[in-house]
């Protein structure tokens, strides 16, 4: 690995904390990856702002800003709108996946999630960019 | 005193009083809307300037024409009145509780003067309300100030690591805005040179100091601009009217869906130009190319689906129509009707609203003079003496469900049948299904009106019926059983101008069909077809499954190859395969009729293009279908 010593990170948005957790302890199994967390939309961008991020995984609904608006605004933005989104969203709302993946998701999970699957997708996500 | 009307003349425009009150009476309505509007704007720095244009405009037509009919009290008090509101146009005043109730005043004031005159009653003096006007008018800015105290600010929030090691971050900014006021808004942008920073609208009453404190962290206050203030859509023409409704003239809302396609259309040009484009460009320069034309196709979508809300009216307003003239019917024909309605709020396209009326006027009239019995009848058989008609609508998907059902005696299949043969009408078999009772009640050689068929059952007017509404893409089924009662389930798509469609290929020349229409799609071996009395069939979940060959329906010189596909269409019973070379994809059409009698054709349902500017014919398949079973017999 060439690479090794990079550590990639992901921003974790979702407003349960314990969520959050689940999603950052899933990814523990990553071992290049440390995380950062934000609990809105709002607080998720400005973590962009002042930190560098390589990876978003993010929930849809949220308070005050939804997850497709934070979609929205990083697909605009010419430095971040490269970052890759994994949505992470809870199970029922097959509709918004085609709407999430055009506004420009990367990837679409649902919860329950595996952990495992949720570590595969994020870790083949950080190889390929 | 009437210094605008010359001697004499006055005699001369008394004939036009009875149009003076009519348009002061007009004006007056609209002054009174444009009052409730600017009632909420009382203190805001933002007034609306369509309402006030409005006002203005009112105020000085209402000076003119009282001038002129000889009404001078009230054309001063006009005069007074649309000062004051161009010293607010202007932004000279600000309009702060006493202004405002100088403005509904003067306005009372007003129409008392010309109800004076009207009633020929003593008119009211002006002058107290002219003087206070001149006041309002000419008082300084500075003299309201202590009604509007409170302000809007726009702040905006850069953040950065230091503020965030500091503990001063979004959540926290918002929290400590929300402490000092109302916060209206908070929104992330982006700054010039890509710069993340958060935008708050704060409405408050905190003075500068308060706010001078926030700037250690990095907050920069500002007065709200007009614009960034004007959160709430603006809409000139609705604060103008007491419900927020606007009326617009169907065609308009045509016009807007007819640009919409063509928008379609070119969207569909553009993916079909970057799929040639993707292989000879760059993955990275490619990616967001597609990626804007992925964000044109959901704003698209957007924008159709908000214009088609706007088409939408609720089909209550319909069933409640039905209602009176069930009343009336059932009043005619010595019967007790319950009519019940159901999915009222379920909305509909204007347009098909308007094409429904008739057939479902049919299907009630049918019901109440042919389904529903007398009340000795229902009591002779034991039933409720109240016969129950119920309409009931929902939306399933892209279309909307409407169901007429009664509890009447139901169709009697032998006597229609016996009424078919005495027609000379084919019949084919004996033992009628629903569709099959469906159809021939729907055949225009037995929808007479003589007495014979009244009573046998519907029959009137059902050929017009089921035409109708599959004029409109639309499909209708029937229910019926003896003695128990009679339901027709009436589908129609939600709206017509665009809808999804497979385009598929026979002979090198492409058709849509839509998709609401296709069942099931196979891919069939031309040995697995089979001929069974002059009928291609193929087998199909183990059923047979009648084939219709499109080239053959439209007379092309051409045979499919060894592979083909078939479009499943219809119900279970009357399935009929569509037989094509293939299919080329799925698509978003924009169906237009084809006007052109030289043109039209049957199992053709209008045209469409498909983004290279060559037109597709759009196939009729309930037309279709009809031909396939009409070469059966």
């Amino acid at each position: 690995m060439p690479d090794e010593l990079k550590m990639n990170n992901i921003l974790v948005v979702d407003d349960s904390p314990t969520m959050r957790r689940m999603v950052i302890t899933s990814l523990g199994s990553l071992r290049t990856v440390k995380s950062t967390q934000a609990g809105t939309g709002l607080e998720a961008i400005e973590r962009l702002a002042i930190e560098p991020v390589d990876l978003m995984v993010l929930d849809l609904n949220m308070p005050d800003m939804h997850g497709m608006e934070v979609i929205d605004f990083v697909r605009r933005h010419q430095s971040y709108r490269n970052i890759p989104i994994v949505v992470l969203t809870t199970k029922g709302e097959e509709a918004s996946r085609t709407k999430a993946l055009e506004a420009g998701a990367t990837s679409y999970l649902t919860k329950p999630f595996d952990p495992r699957q949720l570590a595969d997708v994020v870790g083949s996500l950080l190889k390929t960019t | 005193m009437d210094k605008s009307t010359p001697d004499n003349s006055g005699e001369f425009f008394d004939q036009f009083l009875d149009d003076y009150y009519a348009e002061c009476d007009e004006h007056l309505v609209l002054i009174r809307r444009a009052l409730v509007t600017l009632e909420d704007e009382v203190d805001t720095a933002t007034i609306d300037r369509a309402v006030l244009d409005n006002l203005f405009r009112s105020f000085h037509t209402l000076k003119g024409i009282s001038g002129m009919v000889g009404l001078g009290a009230a054309e001063q008090l006009a005069h007074h009145l649309e000062s004051y509101l161009r010293e607010l146009r202007e932004g000279s005043v600000v309009l702060n509780a006493s202004g405002f109730e100088s403005l509904a005043a003067g306005v009372s004031l007003l129409e008392n003067v010309i109800n004076a005159r009207r009633n020929d009653q003593a008119i009211p003096s002006i002058g107290d309300m002219a003087a206070r006007l001149q006041t309002a008018t000419t008082s300084a800015p500075a003299d309201t100030e202590n009604n509007a105290a409170i302000t809007r600010w726009q702040i905006e929030f850069t953040p950065t690591a230091d503020l965030a090691a500091r503990g001063v971050n979004v959540n926290s900014v918002r929290a400590r805005l929300q402490e000092i006021g109302e916060l209206k808004q908070a929104k992330p942008i982006v700054k010039g040179a890509g710069e993340i920073a958060f935008q708050f609208i704060l409405s408050t009453n905190a003075g500068q100091t308060t706010l001078k404190s926030f700037e250690v962290d990095g907050l920069v206050f500002q007065a709200a601009e007009e614009d960034a203030t004007a959160q709430k859509i603006r809409q000139p023409v609705a604060t103008l009217a007491p419900s927020t409704v606007v009326r617009v003239d169907l065609d308009r809302l045509d016009e807007l869906m007819r640009i919409i396609g063509e928008l379609v259309i070119s969207r569909t040009r553009l993916e079909d130009q970057l799929t040639e484009l993707k292989r000879s460009t760059p993955p990275a320069v490619w990616r967001p190319l597609q990626e804007t034309s992925f964000g044109i196709a959901r704003q698209l979508r957007d924008l159709r689906e908000s214009v088609m809300r706007v088409r939408m009216v609720p089909i209550g307003e319909v069933f409640e129509r039905m209602t009176f003239v069930v009343r009336d019917l059932a009043r005619e024909n010595g019967k007790k009707i319950l009519v019940q309605l159901s999915g009222g709020e379920t909305e509909i396209d204007k347009f098909l609203v308007e094409r429904m009326m008739e057939p479902l006027l049919h299907l009630v009239r049918n019901a109440v003079s042919h389904g529903i019995e007398t009340v000795a009848e229902r009591e002779a058989q034991g039933k409720q003496t109240e016969g129950l008609l119920s309409l009931s609508a929902m939306t399933a998907g892209e279309r909307i469900v409407i169901k007429i059902a009664d509890d009447g005696r139901g169709i009697d299949r032998d006597r229609v049948l016996e009424r078919a043969s005495a027609r000379g009408l084919d019949t084919g078999n004996t033992q009628l299904d629903d569709a099959g009772l469906l159809d021939l009640i729907s055949t225009p050689g037995l929808s007479t009106r003589d007495e014979a068929d009244r009573a046998s059952g519907r029959g009137v007017g059902m050929d017009v019926v089921k035409n109708a509404i599959e004029e409109l893409g639309g499909h209708i089924w029937l229910a019926t059983k003896l003695g128990e009662g009679t339901t027709f389930t009436i589908e129609l798509p939600l709206t017509l101008a665009i809808a999804e469609a497979l385009i598929v290929s026979v002979d090198g020349q492409r058709f849509a069909v839509p998709q609401s229409a296709v069942r099931e799609v196979l891919e069939v071996e031309s040995t697995s077809t089979n001929v069974l009395e002059n009928n291609e069939i193929i087998s199909y979940r183990g059923k047979v499954l009648p084939l219709l060959r499109l080239a053959r329906v439209f007379e092309m010189n051409h045979e499919l190859g060894d592979k083909f596909h078939v479009l499943v269409t219809g119900e279970e019973s009357n399935a009929v395969g569509l037989a094509v070379d293939r299919i080329i994809g799925q698509r978003e059409i924009v169906v237009r009729a084809i006007k052109d009698p030289l043109a039209q054709s049957k199992g053709i349902a209008g045209a469409t293009e498909l983004g290279d500017q060559r037109v597709v014919l759009i196939l009729d398949i309930s037309a279709l279908r009809q031909l396939a079973v009409k070469s059966r017999h």
